[in-house]
């Protein structure tokens, strides 16, 4: 009904929609008069009435009666919350709410009135003409707004899509063939299924010896992984659900706040797993709160920046690969750096010094600091302080990520990334002290594997806390064994793995004694005793039947005071681009000598055996998926070497092209520092100080082009000789 | 300190069947009808930094089932053997009591039933809820909702 009253305003005389709403109101009517709410049928039989003109078109909606009518609305529900929990309507003087509608009647009567008949719907202008010969009706006109736009505080228009509103209409028909079914018994449903994989996991890994048990357990694999996907999709429910309760909020704030806001919505028909679709109801609700409170200026302000006066707030939501993304963009203001490093500074989250170092980039991240907030002055929409760090962290506990992107005066973008289901996760497998734990791989970004004598010299400890040098960076450390109190064993491997972790913005190293190999793992819930505890989210069955908790990296975080950390990889080698020169490279061996590859060329490693190597005009070269790959050999080790052996190439990206490196093996990645002529201010191009040893680059450049036959319309090879160009001037 | 429970049968003057079990030498008694299950020795699974008297986790049907270890909670040493787990319906789902074995059933009679002696320490006589008097031994009344981890944990039982 809400969604029908806000586009009801948008399109005033849609009748077929005037209708539903009479019908819902009329049956709350009829079904509370019969059952003796008395409160209930009064309120409803006023909005009856009134609604009865608008269907009658003896009075055209309008933003004064919709007002009406929504909080006509608000009371309903709040009763009938009431007799839900209560069983009885509660107390409240509804004369106010009669009498207003009373009052909406009656300014519809007067102007109807004065048009002596029922407005024809379709006959707009005319409609218009008498009103402005009619001063006194001008305020329950729908299209005094367009008249005077400015004087008109508020106006939301919605726009749904149209096969939406067809849709749920043809949804009525559609009854016959569905079912509702609880929740309960889907949860329960899923929780069999996950059973069920596990049993499957057990039995796969039993039969294998003999061949006719083999095959029932391959089939019992299949049906298996088809039913626990048809139980998956039974949970998941179209994003609707949740972008549906916008319309109104949209309206109600905007109004608030002086605003015009535009919504526009697309991909409602995303489906996402129904508690997943409840975890994120609220962070989106912030979302969309902050886009039209920060984000979206004042009609005059965005008149004066050559914007229209309405603001369009988007909500997009598609899916991508496994993931579902939902976007939140508005296209306000955009972000102002320097009002956030201001903000952060003010309320003391960052150092100074540490503000002059960040790039915008990771200013825009302050945001989701918490505590963090730049609205001037705390208002019951915002202000607080907590919100957008309650948003990334809301979707970081169901294994999303939020990501922002804002340019000044132009507007934010906020994106969530929430994975399909919940039930089912990627982890990888820990032991520490002979037990195993499960660890999301969402939060993991790399393992660092320390061997014995590694972990005596490489684990630095400043006073007590332990710190290890990850790339020239000191990340700070977590023992899972330390922290989880347990006993040291005899046996404790000398041997150790550092799981670097990333959790809601807090990077830290997870010190664990071995790893095994990624699960998928069905996430069983703990009970509150356990849930206490506060480093566990749940617990699971592995596939050899062994039970392991599940790790909860962003409560190891808080338990172990690891601060924010606001720069992520690949803003840290900017960083350091841009402070002396140094960059990270890959540093790789070819024959005896150490080359180098700038890290951020390098696009993938590859291991190709010898004989797949072509030759082109004496040049090495190696085909790809169709497309030709030139080959840099500094050495002749490819020539060298038998053709069974392996080889291992690096591919890097120069411009737009594509280029092999070819190397003897990869050994590790570092920051190098350019060098200078002695003498000179030159730094030489070709060589670094990297892991303190002189190191030559290869220049990507200096790889010759392919020898290009005929200028032809596919793009690749035209960018490859614009690339010859471009290294010819040079 | 009588629960209610005992109040009434008590009053109907009928014979209440129980499960012994035994815990180091000493036999206890719980209602049958308030047991779900009894699972014969499944692998549990320490959990680090719980509260003492939880036993670990166990695999139970498709849930995670949290035990508490009556050993601990007595404050006996830990049993080296594999334990047999009674599961029952607490106030946040199902959990699972350790016990070092389960033995018979009994039919005990109400008027058999006496409370605790106020010789008994605290920390027993907020467990049991007293004692049937056999031919040749005592049987000691447990009941399942002292025993509910959330419950121990409310009461501070460590």
């Amino acid at each position: 009904m809400e969604r029908c009253l806000t586009e009801l305003e948008a399109r005033p005389e849609n009748r077929e929609l005037l209708a539903e709403i009479f019908r819902s109101v009329h049956t709350i009517k009829g079904t509370t008069g019969f059952l003796g709410f008395s409160r209930l049928e009064s309120l409803a039989h006023a909005g009856e009435n009134l609604l009865g003109l608008l269907r009658d078109g003896k009075l055209l909606a309008n933003v004064d009666i919709i007002s009406g009518l929504l909080a006509l609305l608000d009371i309903l529900r709040e009763i009938l919350g009431s007799i839900e929990s209560k069983g009885q309507e509660g107390n409240g003087d509804d004369a106010a709410m009669i009498q207003r509608l009373h009052a909406l009647q009656h300014d519809s009567s007067s102007s109807s009135a004065d048009n002596s008949q029922p407005v024809p719907p379709i006959k707009k202008k005319r409609t218009r003409k008498s009103k402005t010969s009619t001063p006194a009706a001008i305020v329950s006109v729908p299209d005094a707004e367009i008249v005077k736009p400015q004087e008109k505080n508020k106006a939301i228009e919605v726009y749904q899509a149209e096969p939406q509103t067809a849709q749920m209409r043809a949804g009525v028909n559609m009854a016959e063939s569905t079912l509702r079914v609880d929740v309960d018994l889907l949860n329960r449903m899923m929780n069999l299924v996950g059973e069920l994989v596990l049993t499957r996991n057990q039995i796969l890994q039993m039969v294998s010896t003999d061949a006719n048990l083999t095959v029932l357990s391959r089939r019992l694999d299949m049906v298996t992984a088809d039913l626990r996907e048809a139980v998956m999709k039974a949970r998941m429910q179209p994003v609707s659900h949740v972008f549906s309760k916008f319309p109104r909020m949209m309206r109600d704030l905007a109004q608030q706040l002086n605003k015009r806001v535009r919504l526009v919505m697309e991909g409602q028909e995303t489906e996402l797993d129904k508690s997943l679709l409840e975890a994120i109801k609220d962070p989106l609700t912030h979302s969309v709160r902050n886009a039209i409170d920060h984000g979206i200026e004042v009609p005059y302000l965005r008149e004066a920046a050559g914007k229209g006066p309405e603001g369009i707030l988007r909500l997009r939501a598609y899916q991508e690969g496994s993931h579902v993304v939902i976007e939140v963009s508005d296209d306000g203001g955009g972000m102002k750096v320097e009002r956030i490093r201001d903000k952060a500074l003010e309320r003391k989250l960052i150092t100074r010094e540490r503000a002059a170092q960040l790039s915008d980039r990771e200013l825009m991240q302050l945001i989701f600091l918490p505590g963090f907030s730049t609205a001037e002055a705390v208002t019951n929409v915002s202000g607080r302080g907590v919100g957008m760090d309650v948003v990334r962290t809301n979707v970081e506990k169901i294994g999303g990520k939020v990501e922002i992107d804002s340019r000044p005066g132009k507007g934010t973008t906020l994106r969530l990334r929430i994975p399909l289901t919940l039930a089912i996760v990627p982890a990888l497998i820990v032991h520490s002290r002979g037990q195993s734990y499960a660890l999301p791989q969402g939060a993991l970004s790399e393992l660092v594997h320390l061997s014995s004598e590694q972990v005596q010299t490489q684990i630095e400890w400043m006073e007590g806390v332990p710190l290890y040098r990850l790339r020239g960076k000191l990340l700070p450390l977590v023992f899972l064994g330390s922290l989880l109190k347990q006993q040291d064993q005899a046996d404790k491997s000398p041997e150790a793995y550092i799981a670097v972790l990333n959790a809601e913005g807090r990077r830290y190293g997870l010190v664990v004694d071995s790893l095994a190999d990624p699960e998928e793992i069905v996430v069983k819930p703990l009970s509150s005793v356990l849930k206490r505890i506060g480093l566990f989210s749940g617990a699971t069955v592995l596939g050899n039947g062994e039970m392991a908790l599940i790790l909860d990296p962003g409560a190891i975080a808080t338990q172990s005071n690891i601060g924010m950390a606001l720069e992520d990889d690949e803003s840290e080698v900017l960083d350091a681009d841009l402070k002396d020169g140094s960059a990270e490279y890959l540093l790789t061996q070819s024959a005896s000598e150490h080359v180098a590859v700038p890290l951020d060329n390098v696009l993938r490693i590859e291991r190709i055996p010898r004989t797949q190597m072509e030759w082109l005009n004496g040049m090495p070269v190696l085909r790809f998926d169709g497309t030709l790959l030139p080959l840099k050999d500094r050495t002749g080790m490819v020539a060298a070497g038998s053709p069974e052996e392996e080889m291992t190439v690096v591919v890097c990206r120069d411009g737009e092209r594509h280029v092999g490196v070819a190397v003897s093996q990869v050994l590790d990645v570092g920051a190098g520092k350019p060098l200078t002529e002695a003498g000179t201010d030159t730094a030489t191009l070709d060589a670094i100080l990297l892991k303190d040893r002189v190191t030559s680059i290869i220049d990507l450049r200096h790889i010759p082009a392919l020898p290009s036959a005929r200028p032809a319309h596919d793009d690749p090879r035209e960018t490859l000789q614009s690339d010859a160009a471009v290294e010819v001037l040079a | 300190m009588t629960p209610a429970l005992f109040l009434q049968t008590a009053a109907q003057d009928e014979p209440i069947e129980m499960c012994s079990v035994r815990v180091g030498r000493t036999l206890y008694g719980i209602p049958v009808t308030s047991i779900l299950e009894i699972l014969g020795k499944p692998v549990k699974q320490p959990v680090p930094l719980a509260p003492g008297y939880i036993g670990g986790l166990v695999h139970y049907r498709g849930e995670v089932l949290t035990t508490v270890s009556l050993r601990s909670l007595l404050a006996m040493p830990a049993h080296d053997a594999t334990e047999d787990i009674l599961v029952f319906e607490g106030a946040d789902g199902y959990f699972g009591l350790l016990v070092d074995e389960v033995g018979e059933v009994m039919t005990v009679l109400p008027t058999d039933f006496e409370g605790n002696p106020s010789t008994l320490d605290d920390r027993r006589k907020a467990l049991f809820a007293g004692t049937y008097k056999l031919s040749n031994a005592l049987l000691v009344m447990l009941d399942p909702e002292r025993l509910d981890p959330v419950r121990l944990t409310d009461t501070a039982f460590a």
